[in-house]
């Protein structure tokens, strides 16, 4: 029984930095540009990041070490640096844009311009980090964001024609504008495959004290959590392939979100929308946030965990104090949060192979893995998403020129 | 033992298992017609940066002098040290060493007056 | 006269034959102990530094085979057959030829 709440409970906390404004604002709008037809790459994006996940958890469950100390440890500080400026500049970049996706919410619920809300939506995701322990964080936020679940039941009662559903779930090529499909397409992949959730994973296991018992709990968790994230993002997509597209409606502005919801449960919808868009947002800017302070104090040897006092770890917390005010400074800036939610997937997608690289080799060194090595299946996986991240890596910023909204 | 496979960029701890850095340089002592020994690990920002490049941690060098911040690099001398699988242990108190100088000075000057710490 | 050199920077080096030619890039310092102290015993070259740090064990090295990566074998250098004296050009103090081949086998796992 105690087994069971532990997984349902790893299940709820994995969904939580699935489904984010990155995923929330791709899936909405591969829908109303191309109906059902984009399915496939969230179900591809899905896939790919269970097999990362999985391995993560399962390097930190039986070496005891995160990926970032791994990196530096097995490939050294020069490689570990350009690992590092990538992750963190990306990372501040789709912090700024969940930061974005709170204040849009609460801009939504109140009328108040989202600027404003920056610098208190800061104050709120930090004050939980430096008071909260990783337990509470993790299943407190994660509960809340149950209410994301909106958008699945909301899809089943629009009545999508599920058999375009599933036809959708198979790649195709393009009807129409197919550069806007492919970049729609490599977004979605920088929204699915984001390295911060995988990295996130292997500190997070660490921090719930996982060990090598945990391995057969971790793998369900993963693949759970990542495919519960994967159906809520396909859910949203299908809102507006049936909402916005048969209008010929692009979404262009946040205002326009609520419209996933309102035509199915009315007014209420609204309000399901704000707290869908605003929890899921702050959950995933507290995980983006650690994560940042994770990778620089593994990768320089210092003390960090979330459950101890911020006095016993100054440095870990200084650094996730500055990286939130830094994130907070590009909303007060006025940028468009959608904007600085595209550019960052995109960028997410043009630097995976920096992360995703040394997996191919961790997850086979025995010093670390001991028989826990991967199998035949992982390493074709690890490849094949090693080999897709370099094609993502040479198209993506084209593609964003040339097909970006 | 291979020096880069099992002591540099290795998690530092010391003798009570605290997290106080990382190996970040290796010093040999060199004397003619002798084997190089090893003489000490390092802990610093100047030896992180010189290994991307001399000049980069020249240039940091001088501008951490400028602000008045010590740059000397942290010397642990080999025969405090044991080295594990994926860790070095020193037999040392972190705290009293330069390794968590900014540690302690980030606690006491920044951390510690937010209320809450 | 005893000095003191800094083992990480050797590291990516090109040692330097006699003739000036670089036979690889210095990837791993090895040592073994003697009355308690760690003296360094050998020097390993590889003719791709950072290819060979990141392919020390077969998958690594099948992918980067499969890449068309190429496979060649490095050196056993020595302690005595090194020359440090000035870091950043490590120099060969014998020929080539005197230098034992470091095998796959004997790659750092």
């Amino acid at each position: 029984m105690k087994k069971i709440v532990e997984i349902a409970l790893g299940i709820v906390t994995s969904v939580g930095g699935f489904l984010e404004i990155g995923s929330i604002t791709t899936a909405a709008q591969a829908g109303a540009d191309f109906s059902l037809q984009l399915i496939w790459a969230i179900v591809l994006g899905g896939l790919c990041i269970i097999f990362l996940v999985e391995q993560a958890g399962r390097f930190a469950a039986v070496s005891g070490r995160t990926i970032p100390d791994a990196i530096r440890e097995r490939f050294g500080f020069n490689y570990f640096t350009m690992l590092y400026l990538t992750l963190v500049i990306v990372s501040l970049l789709v912090l700024a844009a969940e930061i974005g996706g709170v204040c849009i919410a609460l801009e939504l619920a109140t009328g108040i311009g989202l600027q404003w809300w920056a610098l208190p939506a800061t104050f709120v995701i930090w004050l939980v980090i430096w008071k909260g322990t990783f337990g509470a964080i993790e299943k407190g936020v994660s509960m809340l964001g149950l209410v994301t679940i909106c958008f699945v039941v909301g899809a089943f009662l629009i009545h999508p024609p599920w058999n375009q559903v599933l036809h959708g779930a198979v790649p195709s090529l393009p009807k129409h504008d197919s550069v806007h499909y492919w970049f729609i397409a490599v977004s979605i992949l920088g929204a699915s495959i984001s390295p911060y959730l995988f990295f996130f994973y292997s500190s997070g296991a660490l921090e719930d004290e996982w060990r090598e018992t945990h391995v057969g709990i971790n793998r369900v968790i993963a693949t759970g959590g990542m495919s519960f994230g994967s159906l809520i993002s396909i859910a949203v997509l299908i809102l507006a392939a049936m909402i916005f597209a048969p209008k010929g409606i692009k979404i262009e502005h946040y205002s326009q979100l609520p419209d996933l919801l309102v035509p199915v449960f009315g007014h209420k919808g609204f309000w399901l929308l704000v707290a869908s868009l605003g929890i899921a947002c702050m959950g995933a800017a507290m995980e983006i946030t650690l994560q940042i302070a994770y990778l620089t104090a593994q990768g320089f040897g210092w003390n960090w965990s979330e459950n101890q006092r911020p006095l016993d770890e100054a440095r870990f917390s200084f650094v996730y104090t500055i990286v939130l005010l830094l994130a907070a400074l590009v909303v007060l800036t006025g940028v468009d949060p959608l904007s600085v939610t595209i550019v960052s997937m995109v960028l997410t997608a043009a630097t995976l192979p920096v992360s995703i690289v040394p997996f191919l080799f961790l997850m086979n060194d025995e010093r670390y893995v001991r028989s826990y090595r991967n199998g035949w299946l992982s390493n074709a996986v690890v490849i094949f998403v090693i080999a897709l991240a370099f094609v993502l890596a040479v198209v993506s910023v084209p593609l964003q020129i040339f097909g970006g909204s | 033992m291979d020096l880069v496979r099992d002591c540099l960029d290795k998690q530092l701890e010391d003798r009570d298992h605290r997290r106080m850095g990382r190996v970040d340089g290796l010093i040999l002592e060199c004397e003619d017609g002798q084997p190089p020994r090893v003489a000490y690990v390092e802990v610093g920002v100047k030896t992180l940066l010189d290994r991307l490049s001399c000049r980069l941690g020249d240039a940091a060098a001088r501008l951490l002098t400028k602000l008045d911040i010590d740059t000397e690099p942290y010397r642990i001398p080999w025969g405090k040290l044991h080295v594990g699988l994926n860790t070095v242990r020193a037999d040392v108190e972190a705290e009293k060493t330069p390794a968590l100088e900014w540690e302690i000075w980030l606690r006491k000057k920044v951390i510690g007056r937010i209320p809450g710490a | 006269m005893k000095r003191l050199l800094h083992a990480e920077l050797l590291l990516g080096r090109k040692v330097l034959a006699l003739n000036g030619q670089s036979i690889g890039r210095l990837e791993e310092i090895r040592t073994k102990t003697s009355r308690g102290y760690f003296f360094v015993s050998e020097f390993l070259v590889g003719s791709y530094a950072v290819l060979e740090r990141l392919a020390a064990w077969s998958i690594g090295r099948a992918v980067l085979r499969v890449l068309g990566a190429k496979r060649q074998e490095g050196y056993r250098i020595r302690w005595d057959q090194l020359d440090l004296s000035d870091p950043q050009q490590p120099r060969l103090i014998c020929s080539v030829d005197e230098l034992m081949p470091l095998t796959d086998g004997q790659y750092p796992t």
